[in-house]
């Protein structure tokens, strides 16, 4: 064989691992579709959930697809991100009357699931001595994963959600920089 | 394969499932050789033994993702390969038996044509043999409509080239065109 051949087959076989990638990323990705389902059925606005959900799904296929420390963290930004979003949809039906008027409880839960996701998020990079792109994946799924719920108060459940993370992942970060200074 | 090559693909072979997209060629190179290895060994034909190793390393490289790191490289590869052989050769032997099963059922009025055919077919890849490397790559690309080495000008006048010497060469093998 010579060696256009050898690179001519090279090449389809490089071909044919990445798409065994993409395939395993897409079924790996299936139950982020099963919940942005739930999520959309259960969201009296179905739209946020759902733009959210397609996002989730697209970066956690992406992240599966491309291996890594981005495919580590697959599984714990989604975990992380399911805190706030069940919060966020549990208390998407109470809300607290006051004598003036009444206000929904869907902006602090998305917060303190936010601090909860942030610590989590934080928490498993520190244990597994992650690197940045771990730390920056999780965190990116995490916050599509709750946004999915916390989009029920609109721009600011999403905000809110943010604030809570970064509060969130504030001790863990500090953490490890004065760790590593340490040692 | 020395020990230290045998630990240098189980450790890229780890790399490789865990989507490290440099560990490819390395991976690739290292398993081609020892592989058409088995596949000649098992088959002995060198065509059938390209076959099967392709289909081999696609079917090895499909399913490096799922490896498992505990264990070694190289024989759960040649395990695949040789499931591999075995199965184009099974296939083969297939075909040639219903080859040979359909051989009474020709005999009708196309058969001759379709043996005169054979004949030439037979004749021509003979002439094909005789043939430079580079004047068969060149002939087998047009054949197949691949893309050559080389293209535009210089891969017309290496095809005119190549057609007038197989065109000599049939004619000094079977004294006709």
């Amino acid at each position: 064989m010579g060696s256009t051949d050898i690179q001519l087959l090279q090449r389809r076989v490089r071909r044919t691992y990445e798409l065994a990638r993409l395939r395993r990323a897409l079924v790996g990705v299936l139950p982020i579709v099963v919940v942005t389902a739930i999520a959309t059925l259960l969201a009296s606005r179905p739209a946020p959930p759902l733009t959210f959900g397609l996002a989730t799904a697209l970066m956690g296929a992406m992240m599966l697809w491309h291996g890594r420390d981005p495919q580590k963290a697959f599984l714990p930004g989604v975990i992380a991100g399911l805190v706030p979003l069940a919060l966020a949809l549990g208390t998407g039906a109470l809300h607290t009357c006051g004598t003036a008027n009444c206000s929904s409880l869907c902006l602090p839960a998305c917060v303190l699931g936010g601090v909860i996701a942030g610590m989590a998020v934080s928490g498993v990079s520190f244990q597994r001595r992650a690197g940045p792109w771990f730390w920056v994946s999780a965190s990116g799924l995490a916050l599509l994963t709750g946004a999915m719920g916390c989009a029920c108060m609109g721009t600011s459940g999403v905000v809110g959600l943010g604030m809570g993370f970064g509060a969130g992942i504030v001790p863990g970060l500090l953490r490890r920089v004065f760790g590593q200074k340490a040692s | 394969m020395n020990v230290r090559t045998v630990s240098e693909l189980d450790a890229l072979m780890a790399r490789l499932a865990e989507g490290d997209r440099v560990a490819f060629t390395r991976v690739f190179e290292l398993l081609w050789g020892p592989i058409q290895k088995l596949c000649l060994s098992l088959l002995r034909n060198e065509a059938d033994a390209a076959d099967a190793g392709q289909e081999a390393m696609h079917k090895i490289l499909e399913r490096a993702s799922d490896f498992d790191k505990t264990r070694p490289a190289m024989p759960w590869a040649l395990a695949i390969a040789g499931w591999e052989c075995r199965t184009l050769a099974r296939r083969r032997e297939r075909r040639r038996e219903s080859h040979t099963d359909a051989i009474p059922s020709c005999a009708g009025p196309h058969a001759e044509e379709e043996f005169l055919q054979r004949d030439l077919t037979t004749a021509a890849m003979a002439a094909l043999g005789e043939l430079s490397e580079l004047d068969r790559e060149v002939l087998i690309a047009t054949f197949w409509d691949e893309a050559a080495s080389v293209s535009g000008a210089t891969l017309r006048k290496r095809r005119e080239r190549a057609l007038d010497r197989l065109r000599k060469t049939f004619r000094r093998l079977y004294g006709l065109d």
